[in-house]
């Protein structure tokens, strides 16, 4: 370990990031799980790999007043992996799991770690679209948020970041390529968005719409409907990214097609649901906003088109190549909402079927128009899974 | 009936249950214990562990600023 050096005298506790346990668990290789989290945070928010992966809980705070009951109910002869919010007190149990000879390790970072880890995941593209571009999705696993890096000779555009903007950075350079603009597709309402964040570290545009009833605080380079963005530079291949005005989840909401076939929907249409338009009191107009984007303007994408979200609502969402994506002609015929033919049934049922809002979401929003927030809150904000979808159709495994 | 006063502002899970524990442990039956913690998850924690706990009672949870306007939560405790 190339951790810094141990200012205390105690026994290091062994560790691992999530982003080398998600892996294994996705393998479904065995170990155990131990959630040490308070029964409402282990209830309200779990890890979800892709196999489902044994699993106990046992407070940790049990563990503080009775250490050998605690310890008791952990079968032995196991590889343990604890897991707390933030992984103090995982680590505090791994310990004495250790000490009581259990092999155990800490999830470094806990949940929090979790809610932050990006998984990158290359979109397979027909071997003539592959010699022009990359495009990947990034799987902001613990949310279930999917942004979007283009990639096409030496110049790149992302869209919808996360907010560890250093990480879309890296990432980008890592493939020989610049970021040269930011987008998002919409304000946000369930995180906060890195894109303001990125562009200004870059000093690159930055694209987002807020549409009517929302004030911006912050600069964006407007984009129109129809607008086309070129992405290539000097290497002699290239591609193009067309803005779509796609309003009803906001009345800004924008998608952005990507080499015309591949379409960034944001929160507009998911692969098995579309976007809840309740979210700012005005759930009629949006709503039937929403349901002239779907029935109209997205009526003229060939059926072909691969439709990429913003979201996806659970595991089942992820097709064999890893990724959440869907045939739009697919997505016509299995979308309950895509079903209904007129606006106000629509509405109506978009309605019925909204659950509680994201959390703290009023605030998520301000912050996306450019309010402050310090990095606690926003943390605190963020935490749990994203709630955008209309309806949840229970996805296989979810 | 005594009432101790523990301060552990700053520290996050496991650190206030851990010496909330620590200190009940030291006194008698019926005395009172005061936690001040910064941390939000230490309101369901505390109501979690005295679920369990042999020898603590929950009497109390408020929340109260400090100087700077950071939420405080305070916890009272009584050994049983």
């Amino acid at each position: 370990m190339a951790d810094a050096p141990n200012e205390t005298a105690e026994p290091q506790v062994p560790t691992v990031e999530v982003g080398a346990l998600l892996p294994r668990l996705d393998r479904g290789e065995k170990v155990l799980l131990l959630d040490v989290r308070n029964d409402d945070e282990f209830e309200t928010w779990k890890i979800e790999p892709h196999r489902p992966v044994e699993t106990l809980h046992v407070p940790y705070f049990d563990f503080i007043e009775d250490a050998e009951a605690s310890i008791a109910k952990i079968p032995k002869g196991r590889d343990v992996v604890v897991l707390c919010a933030q992984g103090g007190s995982s680590e505090l149990v791994a310990g004495m799991l250790q000490e009581a000879g259990i092999s155990s390790a800490n999830v470094k970072g806990g949940m929090i770690a979790y809610g932050l880890y990006l998984e990158p995941v290359r979109v397979p593209l027909e071997a003539e679209a592959a010699a022009r571009y990359e495009l990947w999705q990034v799987n902001r696993r613990g949310k279930a948020c999917l942004s979007y890096v283009v990639v096409s000779g030496e110049e790149a555009v992302v869209v919808d970041p996360s907010r560890h903007v250093e990480w879309y950075q890296g990432f980008v350079a890592e493939r020989g390529a610049r970021i040269v603009r930011v987008l998002d597709t919409h304000v946000h309402a369930d995180h906060v968005s890195g894109g303001p964040a990125l562009a200004r570290a870059l000093s690159v545009p930055y694209f987002v719409a807020a549409g009517k009833g929302f004030e911006l605080k912050q600069p964006v380079t407007p984009l129109a409907d129809g607008e086309t963005i070129r992405l290539g530079g000097a290497t002699g291949v290239s591609i193009e990214v067309r803005v779509l005005s796609t309003p009803g989840h906001t009345p800004g909401s924008t998608s952005f097609l990507v080499d015309r076939r591949h379409l960034l929907t944001g929160d507009t249409l998911f692969v098995a649901s579309v976007g809840r338009p309740d979210l700012g009191g005005h759930v009629v107009e949006w709503g039937h906003a929403l349901f002239d984007t779907l029935k109209r303007r997205l009526a003229d994408l060939p059926g072909e088109t691969r439709v990429l979200p913003a979201h996806y609502g659970g595991i089942g969402e992820i097709s064999a190549e890893g990724v959440v994506w869907g045939r739009l002609a697919d997505l016509r015929r299995t979308v309950p909402e895509m079903q209904i033919a007129t606006a106000d049934a629509f509405v109506a049922a978009v309605r019925g079927a909204v659950k509680e809002p994201p959390k703290a979401y009023a605030e998520i929003i301000q912050v996306n128009l450019g309010a402050a927030a310090s990095e606690e809150k926003i943390s605190e904000w963020e935490l749990g899974k994203n709630q955008c979808a209309a309806s949840a159709k229970k996805a296989a495994g979810a | 009936m005594a009432l101790k006063k523990l301060d552990v502002r700053g520290a996050k899970c496991p650190i206030p249950i851990v010496k909330a524990k620590k200190e009940m442990d030291t006194m008698a039956p019926g005395d009172q214990l005061e936690v001040t913690s910064t941390d939000p998850g230490s309101v369901p924690d505390f109501q979690g562990w005295v679920k369990t706990a042999k020898h603590a009672l929950l009497k109390e949870q408020r929340m109260e600023k400090d100087e700077a306007g950071k939420d405080l939560y305070i916890h009272l405790l009584e050994r049983t």
